[in-house]
């Protein structure tokens, strides 16, 4: 019976081994699979697929345009969201009522949990009509209108986690501050901000990840032209990025053209990934930080 | 110093106003600047908004009238505290440039084409005074703010103030529009023959419920799989392990996991699940299954965490195996944390597209009873469609109203999940 009940217990604990090691076999062959899918385009162009040089008619497929459009999007986007994202989350976390920040919260919530499709049809229908007359274009559709999306979307990751950084910022250090007799302000300009910087980057590094990887909405709005713009700030012409050229163009793909998608998605995959992990590893520096001290 | 308007005792508040005593000159200055550089803001968002312009007379009214404040705030200021000249200097170098807007800004041409510098846009007049409308509106009210206060911190504070509720009602705007825009759009179309029907004629006519049942059929086999797998693994992670290379491992394969952008697992499920099972329902359910697995160990690593490991030793002395401790003392007061962090899991799933657009879903043609190994037509899918068809045939109105019951899915189950947590919250 006591023999009995050790197996059990031993066999349970190798049964949630498993089953926690299943992220690692999913990882792995997701790893494995598009690195092997990936290859061929890389043992085709080498260095030179990081050219912008994409033709279906020639049968040419590097992907330069769609990294540079990549980073345009996210550019824009970042300088849309980070500086409204870290003010909202100061208002929401230091100085908002306490009925102010219940009622608020949910809300940008509900601003994380709206689909990506739902955002890229009113970017497609709203926001592309209300840009062809405001910045006097002949199509909305453009990096602009990605960039503008894509900030939208990131702010709510941006926000919830710098809130979350400077909710943990303890309470004693707020009150030294206070009791030397800062204001409110100040105390959260030179102590709580600083203090919950690297929680803060985790966060922006996230909603960064989040625009790279972002993919109905910018696909909708992005026009998928894949080409760099001349000259390269034009952020009023349409482009192309990572995400949208796998999503526009997998679906009819052949051959090397395949490949190099797959070649996209090993970018991204290397990029979000590691911006995902980088983030986490500051998240948990900041929780052991303040529990130590 | 107080300020005029202490809103936090209203009762009191009345009395004040009554008693008049706050109908002094600096007081008056005060609010008339306030209200001005709020009719700044406000009718610098709307022609932002509009595509209108407010006209040259009332913009350089606007900016008159405030920079006539301002000198007379200022002279007030210096006379009475005796400032000095270095310190009223940046006020006095904004009402010059107050000024300046004023005889300026309504000198924009009505369009300055930016096509000889080779970008294809123009700067119009209405834009480019509303924006300045605007940063003005805020300066003037930080400016008026801070020499109210006599230009000391705790105006700088107010003035900080000021800026931080800008910023966060800029957020709320977008999130109106578009909810507002969905509901009203979405709502009309909405009724028995869109929720009963399937798609005709390219989506124009019919309805949805094949992509409804496809969806739910995507949710519950996502329940299947990744909630054992994700409590599982959280399981291991916060009873069993004991630290070590392997566990640190799988804590970074769940972290890259988690970030993984979605269209990369539709990459990998063609690459690996399509040979395997062609375009069908058990693709879909896979790899949404995949996308969903690190929340939920998040959210259940979280719930596990908070049952204190006092009650754990409770157990382990009446002389209970660490399973039998698992199983009827630690997961029963996770257990609404755990469902909480499923639940906003699967609303991420419902909504979800670039990974089973390629592998799982078709617009027309699934069969009536979902089968696991054949194609199923789902809502977001079902939504990009009529996004690409809506320039070629008549599908705004079904659009909008796909786009309203997708989202309406997806906060209902959002919702769920916060009442589910209110409800069952267990306190230690």
């Amino acid at each position: 019976m006591l023999l009995n009940s050790k197996i059990k217990e031993t066999i349970v604990k190798y049964i949630f081994f498993l089953l926690a090691a299943t992220s690692i076999f999913i990882v792995f062959f997701i790893i494995y699979f598009l690195f092997n899918e990936a290859f061929p385009a890389f043992q085709e162009y080498g260095f030179s697929i990081f050219e912008s040089d994409w033709s279906v008619p020639r049968e040419v497929y590097k992907i330069g345009a769609a990294l540079f459009g990549t980073a345009l999007v996210t550019i824009g986007a970042m300088i849309i969201a980070i500086p409204l994202g870290l003010l909202s989350a100061i208002f929401l976390s230091e100085i908002a009522p306490y009925r102010v920040r219940t009622f608020l919260k949910p809300i940008i919530e509900l601003l994380a949990g709206i689909p990506s499709i739902v955002y890229g049809f009113l970017g497609a229908t709203l926001l592309v009509t209300y840009l062809v007359p405001t910045f006097d274009l002949l199509k909305g559709i453009s990096i602009f209108a990605g960039s503008l999306i894509l900030g939208i979307m990131a702010l709510p990751i941006i926000i919830s986690i710098s809130d979350d950084a400077l909710k943990a910022v303890p309470r004693d250090m707020k009150e030294a501050s206070l009791a030397l007799g800062a204001t409110k302000w100040e105390t959260i300009k030179k102590v709580t901000f600083p203090t919950a910087i690297s929680g803060i980057s985790a966060a922006v590094i996230m909603g960064m990840g989040r625009a790279i990887g972002e993919t109905m909405a910018v696909s909708l709005v992005v026009g998928n032209v894949m080409q760099i713009p001349i000259p390269p700030f034009d952020i009023f012409e349409s482009g192309a990025t990572l995400t949208s050229i796998i999503a526009l163009e997998m679906g009819e793909a052949t051959g090397i053209q395949t490949y190099s998608l797959f070649a996209c998605g090993v970018i991204l995959f290397i990029i979000v990934g590691t911006m995902s992990v980088v983030s986490n590893i500051l998240k948990e520096r900041v929780a052991k930080r303040f529990k130590g001290g | 110093m107080k300020l005029p308007l202490d809103i936090t005792k209203i009762q009191s508040f009345y009395t004040y106003l009554k008693s008049g005593t706050w109908i002094t000159f600096p007081n008056i200055v005060f609010l008339l600047i306030t209200a001005f550089s709020l009719i700044m803001i406000l009718s610098g968002f709307v022609s932002a908004m509009n595509n209108s312009y407010i006209g040259d007379g009332v913009l350089r009214f606007l900016l008159l009238a405030t920079g006539i404040l301002f000198i007379i705030q200022t002279v007030k200021i210096r006379f009475k505290h005796h400032y000095t000249i270095k310190l009223l200097l940046p006020t006095i170098c904004f009402i010059i440039i107050l000024f300046l807007f004023a005889y300026f800004l309504p000198l924009f041409p009505p369009k300055y084409d930016l096509r000889p510098y080779e970008i294809t846009a123009s700067l119009l007049k209405f834009l480019v005074i509303s924006i300045f409308l605007i940063l003005t509106g805020l300066l003037s009210l930080s400016f008026n703010i801070r020499s109210f206060f006599g230009f000391t911190s705790k105006g700088k504070q107010y003035s900080a103030y000021i800026v931080l509720i800008f910023s966060i009602l800029l957020i709320l705007y977008p999130l109106i529009i578009f909810i507002g825009n969905i509901t009203v759009n979405g709502i009309g179309g909405i009724n028995w023959e869109f929720l009963t029907e399937d798609v005709r004629s390219h989506g124009q006519q019919g309805g949805i419920v094949k992509a409804l049942i496809g969806t739910i059929c995507l949710i519950i086999g996502v329940t299947v799989i990744s909630l054992p797998l994700g409590i599982g693994a959280a399981v291991y992670l916060t009873e069993y392990a004991k630290g070590g290379i392997i566990v640190r491992i799988i804590r970074i394969t769940v972290d890259i996991l988690q970030g993984i952008p979605s269209i990369v697992f539709g990459l990998f499920a063609l690459a690996v699940l399509v040979p395997l099972f062609g375009i069908s329902l058990i693709n879909g359910i896979l790899v949404l299954s995949f996308l969903t697995l690190p929340i939920i160990i998040r959210a259940s690593e979280e719930a596990i965490l908070a049952v204190p490991g006092s009650i754990r030793e409770g157990s382990y002395a009446l002389g209970a195996s660490k399973w039998q401790t698992i199983k009827r003392v630690v997961l029963p007061p996770a257990l609404p944390g755990i469902i909480t962090g499923g639940v906003l899991g699967l609303g991420r799933a419902a909504g979800e597209t670039a990974p089973i657009m390629f592998v799982a879903c078709v617009f027309l043609g699934a069969p009536h009873i979902p089968n696991l190994f054949a194609p199923i037509q789902a809502l977001p899918y079902h939504l990009l469609t009529l996004i690409y068809y809506l320039g070629a045939y008549e599908v705004e109105q079904n659009a909008w109203a796909t786009a309203f019951l997708l989202i309406a899915i997806v906060l209902l189950i959002n919702a769920g999940s916060i009442l589910i947590r209110e409800k069952y919250r267990v306190e230690f």
